[in-house]
């Protein structure tokens, strides 16, 4: 819950006086700068909204191709699935493979047409939804999401040019889950794979103008494993992040 | 800025070129850097490349130039957003709001993800003084945390670091028993900042951009401490230089093609994340409390200079820094600033004053290489001329030049301002420099300045006759040879 | 003088002529930098087309008269027609005479080396290899990172003498790694540079000025310095 406080910062009026005066100005601009991005109205991203849909739907074949490519040399373990109710196995199928002995999930919608907790029971793997209720207050997701041995989400958007899966934590989808587990699966259905970063900030645009702002306030990409090379430039994989990250495309 | 070292340039840079540890890490680190950004535009036809840079360039000059819009439309949006914006003149007041917020949650530990400007501000000491324990969580700036010394390089803090030192680091501070296998040494690091991931009360990062239209902070990384850093403390602080706003959202796009390519060589970062407030009120996880501290710091000294204005496009790459022909024979700590390389020869002056940095814009043979590969085409060259001319003729604080310099200059001038003095010189010269020339090299000048340079290389004595000595005897009259 | 004699061109060489000015101006000199400028425009006056030999002076004349001179209309306008006769040697061969034989003949490996400012200044890097090539018996073996600087830039190379002999090692590394007996460069400073420290290590390879080069007749460069004896 974001603290009330008094929100305007007490030197903003002098800060941006200096700005101004090293500028050159003394007054404020009487009209915001002319930038085209900036300035395009609400109706107009949503047209443009309706074009990358479409284009989208047009090419989703071959998108689903790019992702799965450029996600397997991003170092994801893709897995394609082709028939719905086989997502559930795979996923199941992932944790053993990886010895998973409990599995953190998120309640989202993505997991209601499956039986994912009942493929992982019967492969002897807990499941844990990771979302707060009156038995598990939200302090103790942390805790359980440290200690979870895999992590499953849906995604938002999953972008072919970059390999990368969206996650826009709210209720049922903590970012933790994510995050903490040394592994990490992600459900991505058909129709969410988009083609570009361009296709993917112009319908957040959209979404921020509908919402006037109140929107989603945190958004993360994830584009493969966890990794760092600040050793002798060596690479290591899995630092703080997941290190083995498995992407399941369901078509 | 905290202390800057940049006038021992001369020493710190000998000192470096001498030293068998550096130059084994440079050897190594930058022809990776450099084949790795070469790869990653292989993608591109060059003229795509070249209009992604012209477009970034262009974004980049036009929010500087409406700076002031912006900086209001990103607290406007911010606060929407239910954050809080606060505005730093300089590095004491930009401490003393980071120690304020963690004060009023009571915070004992504070983790970092990295943050070129906190290093700037010196804030882990400050944090430190006021009874909060700063850990950074970036390994890089872990490990130089650990060893108490400031970054090597811009995007691989530690890379002046061998596995052994690495080792010994840990071993002293977190007794863990010595290793030489870098995967063992990650994931000692990884155990050790876990447990403080879980518990620490404040979590500070920086910014990559900071997007005006929607209030949002993009944070572009590898590792995942940056998530862990804004996702699980109570609060969030991001600390961000002034210049890094863009001004839409629709604009990441195309700095997120250029960023980590220009850096590692990467099509994308493991990891985006984009944070325009605290937790909405439905959200599972997330700071309940989100701050952005706008920093200036002497920015506006860069900022209120029309031909200076362009370096703060800059986007923190280390391109220029890798293909620095310089920067790879000395590294980052001669530089004696938290900034290296060629933009570090252009901000530091700029920020703490040329008179404490004045060797770094002669730090440089102006090759232009830099220039060549920054992403946002900031001209690099041209600016360390520009430092240069104000250390010669510039206001009372800039003028730095020293008096054999201007002395030395004095007597070019006057030798190459008439032929006839050019010929008079030279004949003085042929005569001086008969008793320390051997069969056709001069293995000593013992002359002020100039002499440095046989210490490693023969100086050729002047020819017998001039060039124009023989055109006048032999081929004027010659017509066609 | 000889290749451009050669060439079919008539060309005199202007006896008042010193300096460029680019010492002065790198090193923030401008007031110095503006006066010796002035006397080369002056000695330089006229419509002819003005070949330098060396790279830097070249550009100095092309590029950063017109710095120089930026606030001065009268003076700019002269840099600029001054500017637009200009030519560096291997630049006026190629592009102004359209000649890449000069009739010249060099049994031996030849690697080049990219001047900074010849090539990111006044983007001539086709030229001189396509007059190598032209070279009757002569082989261009490339050597790595031909494009990095030698370490000279000018003062730098006095200011701090060791980073600029450290760069400089890196460079002839490579030339050594690069099999070929000569380097040829279009740059007397990075000549000077090469050939100082070629010399003083006692190593087996000649710097050469491209002009050097296409002047050769038969295996021997005309006018080359004095091998040291090892």
């Amino acid at each position: 819950m974001a603290v009330a406080k008094s929100t305007e910062p007490t030197n903003k009026a002098e800060f941006l006086q200096r700005v101004r005066e090293a500028l050159g100005r003394k007054e404020p601009l009487l009209y915001p700068p002319d930038y085209p991005p900036l300035k395009s109205a609400t109706i107009r991203q949503e047209e443009k909204i309706q074009t990358v849909l479409a284009r989208n739907a047009a090419r989703r074949p071959r998108l689903l191709e790019r992702l799965a490519e450029n996600a397997g040399a991003a170092g994801w373990n893709v897995h394609r699935v082709w028939n719905p109710e086989d997502t559930a196995q795979t996923v199941a199928d992932i944790a053993k493979k990886a010895g998973a002995k409990n599995v953190v999930r998120s309640s989202e919608d993505v997991f209601k047409p499956m039986d994912l907790d009942g493929a992982l029971r019967r492969a002897r793997i807990k499941p844990i939804v990771l979302a707060s209720s009156r038995s598990r207050p939200r302090a103790d997701l942390t805790g359980i999401a440290f200690d979870a041995d895999m992590g499953v989400t849906g995604v938002s958007y999953a972008i072919a040019e970059t390999a990368s899966c969206v996650i826009t934590p709210r209720r049922g989808l903590a970012r933790i889950t994510s995050l903490a587990p040394p592994v990490y699966v992600a459900v991505v259905r058909a129709e969410q794979v988009i083609e570009s970063l361009d296709d993917y900030f112009a319908l957040v645009r959209l979404q921020y103008q509908r919402t006037r702002g109140r929107g989603v306030n945190y958004a993360n990409f994830i584009s493969g494993p966890s990794r760092t090379a600040d050793i002798e430039q060596t690479l290591t994989i899995g630092v703080h992040g997941p290190g083995e990250v498995h992407l399941v495309l369901v078509s | 800025m905290t202390l800057v070292k940049s006038s021992q340039f001369r020493k710190a840079s000998a000192a470096a070129v001498r030293s068998p540890k550096i130059q084994i890490a440079l050897d190594r680190v930058m022809d990776h850097f450099v084949e790795a950004r070469a790869h990653a535009l292989e993608e591109f036809p060059p003229e795509s490349w070249e209009q992604m840079r012209e477009r970034a360039s262009a974004i980049k000059a036009q929010t500087l130039e409406n700076l002031d819009y912006y900086l209001d439309l990103v607290d406007r949006n911010v606060q929407r957003n239910g954050g809080q914006v606060h505005f730093a003149a300089d590095a004491a007041e930009a401490n003393r709001i980071v120690v304020d917020i963690a004060k009023s949650v009571g915070a004992k530990q504070a983790i970092k993800s990295k943050s070129m400007v906190s290093e700037e501000m010196g804030l882990n000491q400050v944090l430190e003084r006021e009874g909060i324990e700063p850990v950074e969580t970036d390994l890089g700036e872990y490990i130089i945390q650990l060893a108490h010394e400031t970054p090597f390089h811009i995007i691989a803090p530690a890379m002046h670091k061998s596995r052994e030192e690495v080792s010994d680091l840990f071993h002293d501070w977190l007794k863990t028993a010595p290793t030489d296998d870098i995967r063992q040494l990650c994931m000692i690091a990884r155990s050790a900042l876990r447990e403080k991931f879980a518990t620490a009360d404040i979590g500070i990062t920086g910014a990559n951009f900071v997007v005006a239209e929607t209030g949002t902070v993009v944070l572009v990384t590898n590792e995942g401490n940056g998530r862990m850093t804004t996702s699980v403390p109570r609060v969030h602080v991001a600390i961000s230089g002034i210049e890094k706003v863009i001004p839409a959202i629709e604009d990441v796009a195309l700095f997120l093609r250029l960023l980590p390519r220009s850096a590692t060589g990467q099509r994308i970062t493991s990891y985006n994340s984009f944070i325009s407030g605290p937790r909405a009120p439905s959200d599972e996880d997330g700071p309940e409390e989100f701050h952005l501290i706008l920093v200036d710091n002497g920015r506006l000294n860069l900022l209120k200079d029309p031909e200076f204005r362009e370096a703060l496009k800059c986007i923190r790459c280390g391109a220029c820094l890798n293909t620095c022909p310089v920067y790879r024979k000395v590294g980052g700590h001669a530089y004696g600033g938290v900034y290296s390389g060629p933009i570090g020869a252009v901000v530091t002056p700029m920020m703490a004053g040329i008179k404490d940095a004045k060797d770094l814009p002669h730090a440089s043979t102006l090759c232009g290489s830099c220039r060549d590969v920054c992403p946002v085409k900031i001209d690099i060259p041209k600016l360390l001329l520009r430092l240069r001319q104000r250390e010669v003729g510039g206001s009372a604080s800039e003028r730095s030049s020293t008096w054999t310099e201007r002395l030395l200059m004095r007597r070019w001038r006057s030798t190459v301002l008439t032929r006839a003095a050019l010929e008079r010189s030279a004949s003085l010269g042929r005569f001086l420099q008969g008793p320390i020339t051997r069969r056709n090299r001069i293995r000593k000048l013992p002359v002020p300045v100039l002499g440095g340079w046989t210490k490693a290389r023969d100086f050729p004595p002047l020819a017998p006759k001039s060039f124009a000595t023989i055109w006048r005897d032999e081929l004027a009259g010659d017509g066609r040879g | 003088m000889k290749v451009l004699r050669r060439a079919g061109v008539d060309v005199t060489f202007p006896a008042d002529q010193t300096c460029c000015g680019q010492v002065g101006y790198n090193g923030g000199f401008e007031q110095e930098a503006r006066e010796v400028a002035l006397h080369f425009m002056d000695v330089f006056d006229g419509d002819e087309p003005v070949v330098v030999p060396s790279g830097s002076c070249a550009s100095m004349i092309k590029i950063f008269y017109l710095d120089l001179f930026a606030d001065d209309p009268v003076l700019l306008e002269r840099a600029q027609r001054l500017s637009e006769r200009t030519h560096e040697f291997s630049d006026f061969l190629v592009n102004v005479l359209e000649v890449e034989n000069v009739g010249a003949a060099f049994g031996g490996t030849v690697t080049y080396h990219d001047a900074c400012h010849l090539l990111r200044e006044l983007h001539i890097s086709a030229e001189p290899r396509a007059l190598i090539e032209g070279v009757s018996g002569a082989e261009l073996a490339e050597m790595t990172d031909s494009d990095r600087c030698c370490g000279f830039g000018g003062l730098f190379s006095v200011k701090f003498p060791e980073v600029s002999a450290a760069i400089l090692g890196e460079k002839l590394e490579n030339i050594e790694a690069s099999g070929a007996e000569v380097v040829v460069a279009n740059d007397c400073g990075c000549l000077m540079h090469m050939r100082g420290a070629l010399s003083r290590k006692g190593m087996r390879q000649r710097a050469m000025h491209i002009a050097e080069l296409l002047a050769s007749q038969s295996g021997l460069a005309v006018g080359q310095p004095e091998r040291p004896e090892a």
